[in-house]
């Protein structure tokens, strides 16, 4: 049988693109299943949501987006594991709601914990994990285990066996009292929009942060052709594909980073720019919005989900999200999505994956 | 009859030795092998070399020398030490509460050891602990690189050379391995201040407890309590850490 590698340490990331045919979405039963939809939900915690569209619908993008729920918010809270495990905290949000956390630091350099689907990791260095006293497994590079590897330990904390009493949840208790006692800043993100009463975050005095879209309007850029090149025999060759899908991303990233070379002004001297837009692009007026923060995949996804269904179907529009970054080298994750215009449940989809 | 006469007298061997061999040879020959031949004064000694009677000499050695040796006492091997079972606890005397009098006398002789640096710490008191004895301390495993030692918190029983035998709360023995591993002490101490007067209280002084709390690093301390007493520790650089 086929028996894969276990990967070499650092790999560069690796980008997936998947060229496809959506079934209808119907806005009863969010679709789950399928390629775009599970390359969201896959994505852990998210921080950057981008979307472009011609400046033609955005009027009904802000309708779409501004009815339907407040504006996304997040909390940054000060609080020690210890607080989290036990009391109020654990009862209301862990064993009951969904919740995501993460906290401060850099996955290679402190010591990290997140929180997601009560499923407790922590990215902990050797002398952290030796005090801890709780199994693990080693992380990150694999040869000279001797000097300081670093550890990852994984703990669920929706199991029938993580209640007071029971070993596993005291040694985890002690763990966090005197390996992991000060408090850390973290961010705060619910999943569901029931707030428990008395909430019991508000002990901790948390700073609410909404993130409030950015919205850069009327841009006067080179729209080049979305519509991806199809050959007589009705499916695309692979390096059709490749031309086509890297000088669409490379346009769209552009555009994400407000660069002046997609401008139809644009006059720069070749010597400091080699860049030029597709061939065969129209002149267009773009509209792009963007959030920053904390947000959760069921959020992204349902946002997404609304947005085709209130846009007509002859727009085309960008929808990218970005994670957190992870490890040493600071890589994350990133779903890019186009829908090309006058098609019909036709899309094609970027995946960015980091070796971590 | 002829008579030999003196020019032609030579011995019967030269004359025989002339027979065979040329004259330089036979004369040669006659000096080395007949006229200086050595005569031995006692030809049969020393015995001639057998090798039997060499056999017999070296199994009658062997013998001797082991049953001078079967009559010194031998040390017990590891198995027939186990088997007397002269180190381990019996099963009534596991108990922590048996322990807690044993606890308190080395809490006392501690502080005793310690006199004045319980409340300044430092060269000296470590230099003090390191040849203390730890019979009867409080340890609590704070730090190791098997993590399911860490928690394990009670009396020390027995301080063998390479491990400690803690009984615990819930009343088990359990052996803790040095190596890798840092041990917690917490000793506590009486700590006097004296309040200011107040209004109708007369002056009076406060007692508060306070702890000294050090950490053993165990792989530098794994020798036998009785050997740990005349040896100078000196600083060494720990992979582990």
């Amino acid at each position: 049988m086929l028996s894969f590698q276990q990967p070499a340490f650092y790999q560069s990331s690796k980008c997936f693109v998947t060229h496809g045919v959506m079934g209808h979405v119907d806005p009863k039963q969010p679709p789950s299943k399928g390629k775009p939809w599970t390359a969201l939900a896959g994505q852990d915690f998210v921080c950057t949501v981008d979307l472009i569209v011609p400046q033609e619908v955005f009027g009904i993008v802000q309708e779409t987006l501004w009815k339907n729920e407040a504006i996304p918010e997040y909390k940054r809270v000060v609080m020690s594991l210890h607080d989290i495990l036990t009391g109020d905290f654990f009862s209301n949000y862990i064993k009951q709601g969904n919740i995501l956390m993460i906290s401060e630091g850099r996955r290679g350099i402190d010591n990290v914990f997140a929180l997601k689907n009560g499923h407790l990791t922590m990215f902990l260095d050797k002398e952290a994990y030796e005090r801890a006293g709780l199994v693990g497994k080693p992380h990150g590079v694999k040869g000279k285990r001797g000097l300081k590897p670093r550890w990852i330990v994984e703990v669920d904390l929706n199991s029938s066996s993580m209640i007071k009493g029971k070993k596993g949840y005291d040694r985890l208790v002690y763990a966090s009292k005197n390996a992991f006692g000060a408090p850390m800043t973290w961010l705060f993100c619910n999943g569901t929009p029931i707030v428990p009463d008395p909430d019991p975050l508000a002990v901790f005095s948390p700073t609410s942060c909404t993130s409030s879209p950015s919205i850069t309007q009327d841009v006067d850029a080179l729209v080049p052709i979305l519509i991806p090149p199809t050959s007589t025999s009705e499916q695309i060759s692979r390096d059709e594909l490749e031309d086509f899908s890297s000088e669409v991303y490379e346009w769209l990233s552009l555009v994400r980073l407000h660069s002046p070379r997609i401008l139809k002004s644009d006059k720069i001297d070749p010597y400091l720019s080699l860049y030029r837009v597709p061939g065969g692009s129209q002149p267009g007026r773009l509209c792009k919005i963007g959030w920053r923060g904390f947000f959760s995949p069921s959020w992204t996804r349902q946002t997404m989900i609304d947005l085709i269904i209130a846009l007509p179907s002859k727009t085309w529009f960008s929808f990218s999200t970005t994670t957190f970054s992870k490890g040493l080298a600071g890589d994350n994750t990133e779903c890019t999505f186009l829908r090309p215009p006058n098609s019909s449940g036709e899309y094609l989809l970027w995946e960015i994956k980091s070796h971590e | 009859m002829i008579v030999p006469t003196k020019k032609d007298h030579q011995s019967i061997a030269a004359d025989l030795l002339n027979r065979a061999f040329e004259s330089e040879e036979a004369t040669k020959i006659l000096t080395e092998k007949v006229i200086q031949r050595p005569l031995f004064l006692c030809p049969t000694s020393p015995p001639p070399a057998d090798a039997r009677h060499a056999r017999q000499l070296a199994a009658k050695r062997a013998k001797e020398q082991r049953r001078t040796k079967s009559l010194k006492p031998k040390p017990l091997s590891a198995t027939q030490r186990k088997k007397q079972g002269l180190y381990q606890i019996p099963k009534e005397g596991q108990k922590y509460k048996l322990f807690e009098p044993l606890h308190n006398l080395w809490l006392g002789y501690i502080r005793e050891i310690l006199g004045n640096e319980v409340y300044t710490g430092g060269e000296a008191a470590a230099a003090k602990l390191a040849s203390a004895d730890f019979h009867g301390a409080g340890v609590e495993v704070v730090r190791s690189g098997c993590v399911s030692r860490v928690g394990t918190k009670g009396i020390v029983v027995k301080d063998g050379k390479f491990a400690f035998e803690i009984v615990t709360v819930k009343n088990k023995v359990k052996v803790v391995p040095k190596e890798g591993t840092i041990f917690r002490v917490e000793v506590p101490v009486p700590v006097v201040t004296k309040t200011i007067e107040v209004a109708e209280e007369k002056e009076g002084e406060e007692k508060k407890q306070s702890k000294m709390v050090f950490e053993l690093h165990g792989d530098q301390f794994q020798f036998r309590s009785a050997d740990r007493a005349t040896r100078k520790f000196r600083a060494h650089f720990s992979k582990t850490l």
